[in-house]
Parts: C-alpha cells; structure tokens; sequence
C-alpha cells in the first residue's frame, strides 16, 4: 500500500512539474531560448502570493489568473525589451541574458521580501484527503490536479486554436511561418507570455506546497532545466514524461532514502543522455546530422 | 610570445602583471588590497580557463565552479588526513579535477549547445548535494575547518598573494600555449562549425574532451590554495553557481577567446564584486548588481572590451589604407610549374584494395517506411572520375552522406581502398584519405584562408595537438596548394569575405591539404559563375592526372558528361544505369527518369 501512496504522491507532484517545465520547453521550441529565469518567475509569484495573501487574507488559489496574467505580463516584455534584440547573436548569449533576469529578479525580492522563508497556510494547508488507504496531503492534491488541468487546457489550446498552429509552425519553420502570414515576433511574444504565465500559476500552486525565499529560484530551475533537458528540449509530452519521472523519483526517495532524492534524479539525467543525447523524446534535428 | 614583446599587446599586459607582482613589497599596509587581488586573481584564472572549453570551442559551460569545489575539497580532506602544507595540495587539487573533468567530460560532451549549457548546471549542484550528503568525507553542510600553516600565521597574507599569482601566471601561459597550438586552432574550428571540422580530420571528440579537461586544471589547483586561504570548505560555498555566473561574466566582458580578455574581465567582475559589497552591504545587493550587469553586458558589449577595441583599432587602420582589387582573372589559373606531387595522393597502395579505391555494396538506407537508398551497389576506379547524377529526390545525397559518414546506412557497406569504414568516425574516413567539399560551402567564417587550409589534421596524436599552428611544413605546403588553384592573393582574407564561388575552390584547397585518394564533390557547380565553373573543371581534371580519384555529384549535366569517365545514374533510390558519358547521353531511360515518359513523344531527333 505504501508503494501506491507512493506513487500517487509522484504524479501529484509531477503535474506541479509538467506545469512549469512546459513553459520553458514551449519558449525554447518557438525562440530558441532556454529560459533559465523560470526559477525566478516562479518564485517571483510565489512570494507575491504570499504577500497578498498575508495582507488580505484572501484564498491564494484565486490568485491563479491574476499571477498568470501578471507574469505573462511581465515574459511579454522581456521578450521585446531584451530577448529580441540579443536573439541573433546565438542562444549561448540569451542563456547568459535569462541568467541575468533571474539574478536580478532574485536581488529584488531578496530586497522586498528579505531572505527567509515564507510560506502560504491557509486553512486546508495541514488537511489531507483519505481514500480508502491512501491518505494524500489537500495541498499536494489540489496542486497537483489544478497543473495536470491547466496544462492539458493549455496543450489543447495548442493544438486546436489558430492561435496554436501558428505557434507550433513558427516553431517548427520560423521563415516559412512568416512566408504564409505568421508574424515571428508575435508568435514569440505570445509563446514567452504563455511560458512565463505558467510560472505565474505554478509559483502560486507550488506556494501552498513548500516555504519559499529568492534563493530557492535555483532548486526550481535545476529541477525544470533537468526535466526539460532529460524529456528533451521543445517537446511538450517530453516534459510532461521527464516531470513524472522526476515526481516518481522523488517521491520514493524521499520515502526511502531521504536527502538522496535529488542525486538519483542527475544520476538519471547523466545516464540517459549517455544513450541519448537529445532527451527522451528530443528529435535529431537536421543540424546535428549534417 | 617571448619574440612578440614588443607589440603592444603583448607588453603591456606583461608590465601590468609585473607592476601587480610589486604590490606587496610597495605599497605599505596592502593588506585590504591584496585580500581584494587575490580574488581578483582567482577570478582570472577561472574565467581564462573556463576560456579554453567555452571561448575557443564554444561550449558554454554555468557548471565550471564545480572543479573549484572539487579542488576546494581534495585541499581540504586531504590537508586534514595527511597534515601536510598545502603547497603540495595544489597539484593534487589540480590532478583530482582533470580526472574528474574526464569521467564528466566524456558524459557531458556528447550534448550540444542548449543541452550541454544545462548539464553542466546539473553537474554543479548534483556536486553540491553529494557535498552535503557525504558526511563522513567532507562533514555535510558543516562543512571543513582548514588549519592554517605556520607560515600563514607568521608571514599574513603575502605568501598566499604570490602563489594565487603564481597561479595566474601559469594558467595564462597555458592558455597562451594552448591558443598557438594546433589544438586551440582545432577548438576554434569546432565552434566555427563542428561537422566541418570532423570532415577534415579533426577528431572532435579527443579535441573536446582535452580541452575541457585542461580547462579544469586551473580551477583544481586554485581551488586546493582557496580552501586553505579561506580556512573553510563548505558545500554551498565551494559549489556556489554564482561563482559560475561571476566567471562566465568576467569572460565575456574582457572578451571569450582571446587570452588577455578573461584576466581583464576576472580583475573587472572581482572589484566590482568588492565595490557592490562594500558600499550596498549585504548580499542581496550584490546579486542585483551583477544581475545588472550581466544584462548590460550581453546587450550592448556582446563580444567584450577587447575585441570591441581590436575592431575599433582595426576599423581606423582600414580606413587609412589602400583599397588593394585583386585581378579575378587570376583564380584558378593553376601555375604550370606546380608540383603535381603536391596534391597526390597521401595513401597510395593498400595490398588488398586492387583497382578499387572507394565502393559501396549493397548500401540501403531507410527513414521510417522510405528507403531513400534502396540497394545501391557501384565502385570507383582508381584514377577515375566518377559522376553520380539523378533527379531530385532519387537519393544521391543520402548515399554521399553514406560514403562520408555523415550517416550510417541501415544495412550494407562502404570501403575505401579494402577497408571497410561503413562504421568508421568522419574524421577517420578523412585519415584513411577520403575528402570532401560540401553543397553549400562550410569554411570556418572566422579564419582566415590560411587558417582555414592549415586546420586539416592527417591523423590524431598527442605530439600533433601541441605543435604550433603554423609548424611544420603546412604553411608551406598551403601557400603551395593556394598557388596552384590560382588563390594565393587571399591568404589573408577571412573567409567569409570571399564569394561564393570562391569559397568553393578554398574548400577544394583545403580538402587537398589531406593529400587524400579520393575526393567527393557534391554539387560543385552550383551557384557559381560560368567562368568559375570552366576553371573549376581545370583544377578537378590537373587533380586527376595527378592520380587522384573524383567522384562528383552535380545536376550540371553539361560538366559532367564532359568530365567523367564513368556515370551511374540513380533514381528512386536504385541505379538506374551505368556507363560511358555517350552511352548516358544517348539512354532514353536517363531522359525518361528526368523529364517524365512524355517528354520522348514530344522531343523530335533524340
């Protein structure tokens, strides 16, 4: 039985993960850019969260639309004010850029909300709910279902709308996407919106879930970047795969083998890129053949 | 370096590091300052090392602190087992983290660009962890306590002054070694273009690995003398990705792959590190500021301070100097005094090769459910020039990639000369004397054409890493090889000034470098004037007589009918037919699998 708690506990977690590494992984499909600053937008909305809500007292998960939008907002503007303007010169360069927001993101909340821990308890912070044996912490349980929803709600807006196609071909070909009508720079502002805004809403879910300060951006980022890299990078269902597989692995290590749980997931990271360099679910591209 | 002193750039980086030898000894109550340029040194000897893997190959690592840590901890443990002084830790500090950069290195190096950013960030904090996790070795996040030696006590700061500077010496010495070698030409080439590179001889992976390796080796040793002058080792501090962040930064802003640019960039990012600190208090300031700074940087000073001053120097000298034309008439006239032995044929004779020198055997290649290469079977005579034409899509290029092993094919063989190499590396194909040009011309943009004919490597050797750029005869040989394709007046030019068709014969030239037996041509022709294309055809059949064998593949039918002796004609994947020039011109099913089965009823007098 505790094998299925476990388990339960992995995939509750892992769609917090799928949530937040999409968004990285669909900024990298459609620019290019590894968006290493995830970590401090997620961290920036968590402490937002928790401003607000020790402030007004108002039930964080409400704040769901207003941080996404708010950190949409916020990836919109980057885009245009820096990353477009450093995009030519390579991705190495907005790697460095993105390291930059995140380090300066990180010195503003550290000096707005100062270096310790925050977290959100509202009422049902210390519930659980029991089914039959199984007996899942509410939290954990709400964050889990919300990302798993919000993200599907995502993909197939992805893969159904205009709006999607235009993205996913502006990812796939971006000069032949505008040779047929699609502006590259809308469908990259939009797809860095959509990215950030899923920080927006993974940093208030993941507010309930753990104690926050600035400096956790790089656990955050670590855990997303190493998803991203394992599921390979651009492809959504690959993240979704590498989060469970990072949810699993720390669910049973910390049941286990506590304060390992984090080694066994590099491990594994290291090991399958030795078979596969390009992820799990990572193509081949053209480039690396020729 | 020692004969350039007294080129600017050379001496008055030297003075300054000579003036910064006499800071102890001058100035009274240096105290502060040398606290303050000792992590000023320490800085540069991370950023010039980081340069060796990132600058000059081009793979961007945010994980490098790692083997600061690493020698930070074999330091630390080691120091408090043995008790010894940490002088004779450095080298043990610098040997723990070349091995350990080996194992990672090989791992880590298989990635490309976005990915291979990435892993080295999880390689950083997976250290950490481990750090933190392992505490009957390193004491968890407790961390270590370093005694200090007796001479540390007695004699302060100075003494660890003179090592870190010691240090830094060494490591740009190494650097300036590495960047005059055929390595760190080897490593530029990668960054430039890495399948290029493995198409002439260079064995990437060896290259990667060494330099990465050797990019470690600084961080060991400095990292074994920073854990003692601290006096402390600790997970977080000595695997803090903010030392990553502040190297990668002190690089760029003295400018990636050049050697005095990361030192520049090390003493810039370490003050004002200090300055942050000590006017803003506190860390959170700082992470601001550098935040900051890092931005600015990567918007508006992409290459860096010193190769921004290079150009702006370069820029003013351009402008007082003549404009030189060069008489287009000239390319590729090959001189009739040229050696023919000097673009022979390097690997002869192999006993068991025959006529033969390059052949596939049942060579079929399939993506998903299509077989672009459906059984295809044909051999080069040596001495020969083979064309290979077909319509689009009828799979020519997937069986040149076949032959230069840029893919494998699902089943069947290649050998040349009576080897089989269907598994060989491409840079083993190009040993074994196989050469080749590309569709579209893949010079390395950055270098010059000198540089660009003297990359070639003939074979991969320890002896052949270190030797100079310019060593041997190469040089020679290049201007040579130049001469005869009617290019020497370029020498000098970067390559991505030519045009097009001239870049195409300095590919040719620089593929001839290799001496090889065989040359594939892919689509030489294309996108170059007449004019280029009659003088082209000089230099493929000057080649052959010179004994070497040509494979071309082109949809010029005109040149190929008039340069080969041999034709195979490929189409849906199959060899449709085979034969003489007049026999291909006369087939009606070459006709048909062009222009379609109507064309014949339409065609009058075929």
């Amino acid at each position: 039985m505790e094998i299925v708690q476990v388990l339960a506990y992995g995939i509750l977690l892992g769609g917090v993960y799928a949530l937040l590494a999409s968004g990285v992984t669909l900024i990298f499909g459609v620019l290019d850019v590894v968006n290493v600053a995830q970590g401090a937008f997620l961290v920036f909305a968590a402490l937002f969260t928790w401003q607000i809500w020790d402030a007004f007292g108002i039930e964080p998960l409400l704040l769901i639309p207003v941080m996404g939008a708010l950190m949409g907002l916020l990836g919109w503007g980057i885009y245009r004010g820096m990353v477009r303007r450093v995009a030519p010169q390579g991705p190495g360069m907005t790697v460095l850029l993105m390291f930059g927001v995140a380090l300066t993101l990180e010195g503003i909340l550290n000096l707005v909300f100062g270096n310790k821990f925050k977290s959100v308890t509202p009422p049902y912070f210390t519930e659980s709910f029991t089914f039959g044996e199984l007996v899942l912490p509410l939290p954990q349980l709400i964050s889990g279902i919300l990302g798993m929803l919000i993200l599907g709600g995502i993909y197939a807006y992805l893969r159904l709308s205009w709006a999607g196609r235009a993205l996913r071909a502006s990812a796939q070909n971006r000069e032949g996407a505008a040779l047929v009508g699609i502006s590259s720079v809308k469908a990259s502002s939009f797809a860095f919106a959509i990215g950030a805004a899923t920080a927006g809403v993974g940093g208030v879910l993941l507010s309930i879930m753990y104690p926050i300060y600035p400096a956790t951006q790089y656990d955050w980022i670590a855990r997303l970047l190493g998803i991203v890299v394992l599921g390979g990078f651009g492809s959504i269902p690959g993240a979704v795969i590498g989060s469970l597989i990072l949810g699993m692995t720390e669910a049973f290590a910390n049941t286990y083998l506590p304060q390992w749980s984090s080694i066994f997931f590099y491990g594994t990271i290291l090991l399958i890129l030795l078979f596969r360099p390009n992820g799990l679910m990572g193509a081949r591209t053209r480039e690396d053949v020729a | 370096m020692i004969a350039n002193l007294r080129k600017p750039r050379v001496f008055v980086p030297v003075i300054l590091l000579a003036l910064l030898a006499l800071v102890p000894i001058v100035v009274q109550d240096s105290k502060y300052y040398q606290s303050v340029l000792i992590v000023c040194f320490l800085f540069a000897i991370m950023a010039s090392g980081w340069n060796l893997i990132s600058g000059l190959a081009g793979y961007v690592s945010l994980g490098h602190s790692v083997y600061l840590g690493i020698g930070m901890y074999t330091g630390a443990i080691l120091g408090k087992a043995w008790g010894v002084d940490p002088m004779f830790l450095i080298p043990l500090g610098a040997i723990t983290a070349a091995f350990v950069a080996l194992i990672i290195g090989i791992i880590v190096l298989r990635t490309r660009s976005h990915s291979f950013v990435i892993i080295t960030i999880a390689v950083l904090l997976a250290f950490q962890l481990l750090a933190a996790n392992l505490k009957k070795l390193t004491g968890g996040s407790d961390g270590i306590i370093v005694q200090q030696p007796s001479w540390a006590v007695e004699l302060g700061t100075a003494p660890y002054y003179y090592i870190f500077f010691g240090l830094l010496v060494l490591t740009i010495l190494l650097a300036a070694f590495v960047m005059s070698s055929r390595l760190g030409a080897g490593l530029v080439a990668i960054r430039n273009d890495e399948g290029k590179a493995a198409s002439i001889g260079i064995n990437t992976t060896v290259y990667k690995v060494t330099a990465y390796v050797l990019s470690a080796i600084p961080f060991g040793a400095a990292g074994a003398l920073y854990g003692q002058y601290l006096g402390f080792v600790n997970p977080l501090g000595a695997f803090a990705i903010l030392t990553s962040v502040y190297l990668v930064l002190a690089a760029l802003i003295g400018g990636r792959g050049t050697l005095w640019g990361p030192v520049l960039g090390g003493f810039i990012v370490a003050i004002a590190n200090e300055f942050a600190t000590t006017t803003s208090g506190g860390v959170s300031a700082r992470v601001l500021i550098m935040g900051i700074i890092l931005i600015l940087t990567v918007m508006f000073l992409p290459a860096g301070l010193l190769p921004s001053i290079n150009a702006t120097i370069a820029k003013r000298r351009a402008r007082s100097a003549t404009v030189k034309f060069i008489d287009q008439e000239s390319i590729a006239t090959s001189h009739s005094d040229a050696d023919t032995s000097l673009i022979a044929a390097r690997v002869q004779h192999r006993d068991d090769g025959g006529d033969t020198v390059l052949e596939v055997r049942d060579v079929v290649k399939t993506f998903g459910g299509v077989a672009a290469v459906d059984g295809v079977s044909l051999a080069l005579q040596r001495g020969s020039i083979t064309g290979l034409i077909g319509p689009n899509g009828s799979g020519k290029t997937t069986l040149f990639n076949c032959m230069t092993g840029t893919i494998r094919p699902t089943s069947g063989q290649v050998r040349l000369t009576g080897k089989d190499i269907t598994k060989e590396k491409v840079w083993t194909r190009a040993h074994d004397g196989l050469g080749r040009t590309f569709q579209i011309t893949r010079l390395f943009k950055s270098m010059t054409v000198l540089d660009n004919l003297v990359a070639p490597l003939e074979r991969t050797s320890a002896r052949q890493m270190v030797a100079g750029r310019y060593s041997g005869d190469e040089v020679d040989r290049a201007r040579d090889v130049l001469a005869f394709m009617g290019l020497q007046e370029f020498e000098r030019q970067n390559a991505a000034a030519l045009s097009f068709g001239q870049q195409k014969l300095v590919e040719l030239a620089q593929v001839l470098m290799l001496r090889p037996s065989v040359i594939l041509l892919d689509e030489p022709a294309s996108g170059i004037n007449p004019t280029l294309i009659e003088k082209l055809a000089t230099v493929i059949r000057r080649l052959n007589e010179a004994g070497t064998t040509v494979l071309i593949v082109e949809h010029n039918i005109p040149l190929v009918l008039n340069l080969c002796d041999h034709i195979h004609v490929l189409a849906e994947g199959k060899i449709l037919t085979s034969g003489t020039p007049e026999e291909i011109r006369n087939d009606p099913m070459v006709i048909e699998a062009y222009l379609g089965p109507d064309h014949m009823l339409e065609a009058p007098g075929v």
